[in-house]
C-alpha cells in the first residue's frame, strides 16, 4: 500500500513538472467572463492559462519581490495608471506585435503594454431636476461651478478611477488649476464621499443629489436587471451625459495588460494578448462586462449603445500619462479635503 | 542555569523568533527614509485618521463587552427559555466575517436595497429611501465589526464562568452581596483574564481591519497605511505607521499586565471544584433574558445569512457556477495543515515557557501579537520582503538555489504566514488554559518521577483538552474567513470561499459574492456545531 502511494505521489509530481504549454496570468481584473475566454483560448491553442487574481498593489509587490524567479507572464489590470506605474518601475518588457499594433489605437497602448477594453467616466443626471440646457456644453471642469453647490456626488479620493480622472485634468489644465477645481468640487458635494460608483448613481435616483460621476458599465449593469428590479427601475430615473464633447472629448480609461520582464512564456503571452484583441473575444468581453471594445468592427452591448455610442472620446490625452500624475492627483484631492 | 537552557526553552525561543519576523521587518522601516506623503498626511487627515481609529476602537470594545459578557453571564448562571439553544447558537456569529457583515448591512439599507424591496412589496410604491436609516459610516463599521467579533469575548468569558467554582458564589452570598454586587465584585473580576484576552483580540482585529472600514468609507489609521503603500508607493511609511499601531497596542497590553500585577487566577485546590447551580428565572426577567439573546442571535447571525440567502435564491446562477468541490478541498487543506502546525507549536512554546519560567521568553511571546495587530496585507508584504532578503543573502553567502518559490505562491508559504498571523490566538488560548493549572501540580508530578514529556502527556493534555478544541475551532474559522493574506500569497488557480467572495464583491457583484459567502458561513457553522458540545460541556 505504501509503495502504491509513493508511486502515485511521484507520478503526480512529475505530471505537474512536465513542460505544460502554459501562460501565467496575474490579474487584477476578476470577471468570470475572462475565465471563459481563457478556456476558449486553451481549446483553440492548447496553451493552458493559469490565473491568480487579486488586488493590484499586492500582485505588483509579489511580482517585484519574486523578481527573476517570478513565473508571471502577463499582468492584467483595469486602470491605465496602474499599468503606467508598473511600467515605470521597469517591470514590463516589450509587449508589442504587429497584430496588437494594428488592432489598438496608439493612444491606448504603449511599447510595454496594451489596452484590451475601454470605459468612460461620465456624468449622470436627474432629468427631473436638471434640464438639458443646464448641461449644455458641460465639462468635467464645470463641475466646480458654484451653480452645482450641494448637488454633486462622487466616490472617494482613494478610488483609482477618480485618481485617473484628476490625473488627466492635471495633464490638460495643470496642477494649479486642478487644485482650485478640486477645492470647488468638494464644496459642491451633496454629502461626504462614500459608497461605490453604483451608489452615486442611486443617490441621484433617490433624490440625494442631482449629478453623479461614475463609470459607464455600472449604469448598464443596473439597467440589465442583474442588480434586481428596483435598481433597474432606479437606473431608468437617471440619464447619462458625456462631458467635454465641445473640446477634447470624454475621459477614457482602459483595462489592459503587459508582458512581465522575466516572463518564462513570452510567446504564449503575446498569443493570449492577440487573442483577447480578436473580434470574437472582444465581442465576448463587451457583451459581459459592458465595456467598450478596443478594436474596430465590434459593437458594444445594446445597453451601452443606447447611452450614446458615437460620443467624442478623449483621444488626445495619452492614458499612459495617468500613472505619473496619480500620486499628485491624490495629494491634490486630499489637500482639498476630498474624503 | 544550564538545565534551564534545554530543548523546551530553545524550541520556544525559535518559535518566537519566527513569529517576530514581520515585526522586525516592519520596525526596520525606521532605518529607511520615507517619501513626501508624510507631510501630505500631516496636513490633511492624520489627526482625523487617529481620531476615527480611537472612536472605532472604543465603540467596538464597548459593544463587544456588553454583548459578549452579557450573553455569557446570562447563559452561564441562569435558566430561561431557549438557554440551551443560545449557548451554542451565539457562537455562530463567528461564522460571519466582518466584511460579509458589512456587505449585508450595506445591501440591506442602501438606496433601492433589500429594505426598499421589502417595503415596496409590503406597502406598494413610495419614497422609502429618504426614510430608511443608512447604517453607513462609523456606525455601520462599529456594528459590523462588533457583531462579527463579540464571539471572542463571549466564548472566552463563558469558558471562564464555566470554571468558576460554586465556592466563589457562595462566598458572595455569605458576605451578603446582592446578585448585582456579586457580579461586579466577584464574578467579573475573576473572569478578568478571559475577558481581557477576548477584548485584546477584538481590539487588534478592529485596528487592523481594512475591508469593513473601507467599505463604509471610514478613514482610520489603517486607511493611512494603505494610502501610503498603494497610492503613494511609500512602503517605508506604511511600515512605520504600522509600527506606531503596534506600539499603541503593546502599550495597552503592558498597561493591562501591570494593572493585573501578580494576581493568580488558577482555582484553589482546597475545597475542590464544585460545579455551580444555575438559577431559574421567572416572569419578566426570563423574557428579558431570552429577548436579549434572541436579538443578539438575530443581528449577529440570522440577518447576514438571510441577506446572503435572499440573493442566492433570486440569482441562483451564481451558486451553480461555483466549483464547490475545489473550493471546499482548497479551504480544508489550508485549515488542516495550519491547525496542526499552530497547535503543535503553541504547545511546545507554552510548555517551554512554563518549564523554564523565563521572563525573557514571556516577553518575546508578547511580540507574537504582532501577527494580529499588523494589517493582514502589511504582514504578508513584510513576509515577502523578508523572504526576498533571506533569499538574496543565502544565494550570495551560501551559494544555494533560490528559495523564493518555496515560500511565495505556495501552500507552504501560506501555512507559514497563517502560523505567524494566528500564533497569538493559539498561544494565548493554551496559555489561559495553563493558567488554571497550578504549577504545584507539575512539581508533584516531577517528585513522582514523571519526565517533562510524561507530565505534559498524562497530566496537562487531559486538562487542556477543552482549551485545545476551543482553539482548534477558533483557528479553523479564522482560516476559513481569512482574506488579505490568502489573496496575495496563494498559488495559481487556487481559490477559497473567501477569495471567491472577495473577487465578486470587488467588482460590485455582491449578489454573486452571496453564494460563496453563504457557503463559507455554512461550513464554519458546521464546525461550530460539531464541537459546540465539547466546548460547552457543563
Amino acid at each position: 500500500m505504501k509503495k502504491l502511494i509513493l508511486i502515485i505521489l511521484t507520478l503526480s509530481f512529475f505530471k505537474s513538472m512536465s513542460l505544460a504549454n502554459e501562460v501565467n496570468v496575474f490579474s487584477a481584473r476578476h470577471y468570470d467572463s475572462d475565465i471563459q475566454l481563457y478556456n476558449k483560448f486553451t481549446s483553440q491553442t492548447g496553451i493552458k492559462v493559469n490565473v491568480i487574481s487579486g488586488k493590484d498593489k499586492s500582485l505588483q509587490k509579489r511580482i517585484i519581490e519574486e523578481g527573476k524567479n517570478s513565473k508571471a507572464d502577463l499582468y492584467i489590470t483595469a486602470d491605465a495608471g496602474k499599468l503606467g506605474l508598473f511600467d515605470s518601475n521597469g517591470m514590463f518588457q516589450n509587449s508589442m506585435s504587429p497584430a496588437i499594433k494594428s488592432a489598438v489605437p496608439s493612444n491606448f497602448r504603449s511599447k510595454n503594454w496594451t489596452g484590451i477594453a475601454k470605459r468612460a467616466r461620465i456624468i449622470y443626471y436627474s432629468p427631473e431636476r436638471v434640464s438639458a440646457n443646464d448641461l449644455n456644453g458641460m465639462t468635467y471642469e464645470a463641475l466646480a461651478n458654484p451653480k452645482w453647490k450641494g448637488r454633486i456626488v462622487i466616490r472617494q479620493s482613494n478610488n483609482i478611477y477618480n485618481q485617473s480622472l484628476v490625473a488627466s485634468l492635471i495633464d490638460n489644465n495643470g496642477k494649479k488649476n486642478t487644485t482650485e477645481w478640486a477645492k470647488n468640487l468638494v464644496a459642491n458635494m451633496a454629502r461626504d464621499s462614500k459608497g461605490n460608483d453604483r451608489a452615486q448613481i442611486l443617490a441621484v435616483a433617490a433624490g440625494e443629489a442631482d449629478l453623479a460621476v461614475a463609470n459607464t458599465y455600472y449604469y448598464a449593469l443596473m439597467l440589465s436587471g442583474s442588480k434586481g428590479t428596483e435598481q433597474q427601475a432606479a437606473a431608468k430615473k437617471v440619464l447619462p451625459f458625456f462631458p467635454n464633447q465641445g473640446d477634447r472629448g470624454t475621459h477614457m480609461n482602459i483595462s489592459g495588460g503587459g508582458i512581465l520582464k522575466y516572463a518564462p512564456n513570452k510567446d504564449n503571452a503575446i498569443k493570449l494578448l492577440e487573442f483577447l484583441l480578436t473580434k470574437d473575444a472582444q465581442q465576448h468581453i463587451v457583451n459581459n462586462t459592458y465595456e467598450y471594445p478596443m478594436i474596430e468592427g465590434v459593437e458594444p452591448h445594446e445597453l451601452i449603445k443606447q447611452m450614446g455610442f458615437n460620443f467624442k472620446q478623449d483621444l488626445k490625452t495619452k492614458v499612459a500619462n495617468y500613472g505619473k500624475n496619480q500620486a499628485i492627483a491624490l495629494e491634490i484631492m486630499l489637500n482639498a479635503k476630498w474624503k | 542555569m544550564v538545565n534551564k537552557i534545554n530543548i523546551w526553552y530553545f524550541s520556544s525561543f525559535i518559535i518566537s523568533i519566527i513569529v517576530a519576523v514581520p515585526i522586525i521587518t516592519v520596525f526596520s522601516s525606521f532605518f529607511e527614509t520615507t517619501g513626501g506623503y508624510v507631510s501630505v498626511l500631516k496636513n490633511t487627515f492624520l489627526l482625523d485618521y487617529i481620531y476615527n481609529s480611537l472612536i472605532l476602537l472604543t465603540g467596538v470594545l464597548t459593544l463587544t463587552f456588553i454583548i459578549g459578557v452579557g450573553c455569557a453571564y446570562l447563559v452561564s448562571f441562569y435558566k430561561f427559555p431557549g438557554v440551551n439553544f443560545f449557548k451554542w447558537a451565539l457562537i455562530l456569529s463567528f461564522a460571519v466575517p466582518a466584511y460579509i457583515y458589512a456587505y449585508s448591512l450595506t445591501a440591506f439599507f442602501e438606496n433601492y436595497g433589500t429594505a426598499f424591496s421589502i417595503l415596496k412589496n409590503l406597502f406598494g410604491d413610495g419614497n422609502y429611501n429618504a426614510h430608511i436609516p443608512k447604517f453607513d459610516g462609523m456606525l455601520g463599521a462599529i456594528i459590523s465589526i462588533s457583531f462579527s467579533l463579540f464571539g471572542y469575548v463571549y466564548v472566552l468569558t463563558r469558558a471562564s464562568f464555566h470554571y468558576q467554582s460554586q465556592n466563589l458564589l457562595e462566598l458572595g452570598k455569605n458576605l451578603g452581596f446582592s446578585k448585582q454586587k456579586s457580579f461586579f465584585k466577584i464574578i467579573l473580576p475573576s473572569a478578568r483574564p478571559a475577558i481581557v484576552a477576548g477584548l485584546s483580540l477584538v481590539a487588534m482585529e478592529t485596528l487592523s481591519d481594512f475591508g469593513s472600514v473601507s467599505f463604509f468609507g471610514v478613514s482610520t489609521l489603517t486607511t493611512g497605511i494603505y494610502n501610503a503603500w498603494i497610492s503613494f508607493d511609500d512602503l517605508t511609511l506604511a511600515n512605520r505607521l504600522s509600527s506606531y499601531l503596534l506600539i499603541f497596542i503593546l502599550g495597552l497590553f503592558i498597561l493591562e499586565n501591570l494593572s493585573r500585577k501578580k494576581a493568580q487566577y488558577h482555582t484553589s485546590s482546597k475545597g475542590g471544584f464544585k460545579s455551580k447551580s444555575v438559577i431559574q428565572l421567572f416572569n419578566y426577567k426570563s423574557i428579558l433574558a431570552c429577548l436579549f439573546c434572541v436579538v443578539v442571535f438575530f443581528l449577529s447571525f440570522l440577518f447576514p445569512v438571510f441577506q446572503m440567502l435572499y440573493w442566492t435564491i433570486i440569482f441562483p446562477k451564481h451558486l451553480l457556477d461555483l466549483n464547490l468541490i475545489e473550493l471546499f478541498s482548497n479551504t480544508m487543506l489550508l485549515v488542516f495543515l495550519s491547525c496542526c502546525v499552530l497547535i503543535l507549536l503553541a504547545f511546545i512554546s507554552n510548555y517551554g515557557n512554563r518549564v523554564s519560567k523565563s521572563k525573557f521568553l514571556e516577553m518575546l511571546n508578547t511580540f507574537s501579537i504582532s501577527g494580529y495587530a499588523i494589517p493582514g496585507i502589511i504582514l504578508a508584504v513584510a513576509f515577502i520582503t523578508f523572504i526576498s532578503w533571506l533569499d538574496l543573502n543565502m544565494i550570495n553567502y551560501l551559494g544555494t538555489e533560490s528559495i523564493k518559490s518555496i515560500f511565495i505562491g505556495s501552500i507552504l508559504g501560506l501555512v507559514l504566514i497563517y502560523f505567524i498571523r494566528f500564533y497569538s490566538l493559539a498561544n494565548n488560548g493554551i496559555k489561559s488554559g495553563y493558567l488554571k493549572i497550578n504549577y504545584s501540580i507539575d512539581e508533584s508530578a516531577y517528585l513522582l518521577g514523571y519526565s517533562k514529556f510524561k507530565t505534559f502527556r498524562n497530566i496537562h493534555l487531559p486538562y487542556l483538552k477543552n482549551s485545545v478544541l476551543l482553539i482548534g475551532i477558533l483557528l479553523t474559522i479564522e482560516i476559513i474567513k481569512e482574506l488579505p493574506i490568502t489573496l496575495i500569497m496563494r498559488p495559481f488557480n487556487f481559490e477559497t470561499f473567501a477569495t471567491k467572495a472577495y473577487i465578486y464583491a470587488s467588482q460590485d457583484l455582491l449578489e454573486a459574492a452571496a453564494a460563496p459567502s453563504l457557503l463559507l458561513i455554512l461550513i464554519a457553522s458546521c464546525f461550530i456545531l460539531i464541537t459546540s458540545r465539547y466546548i460547552l460541556k457543563d
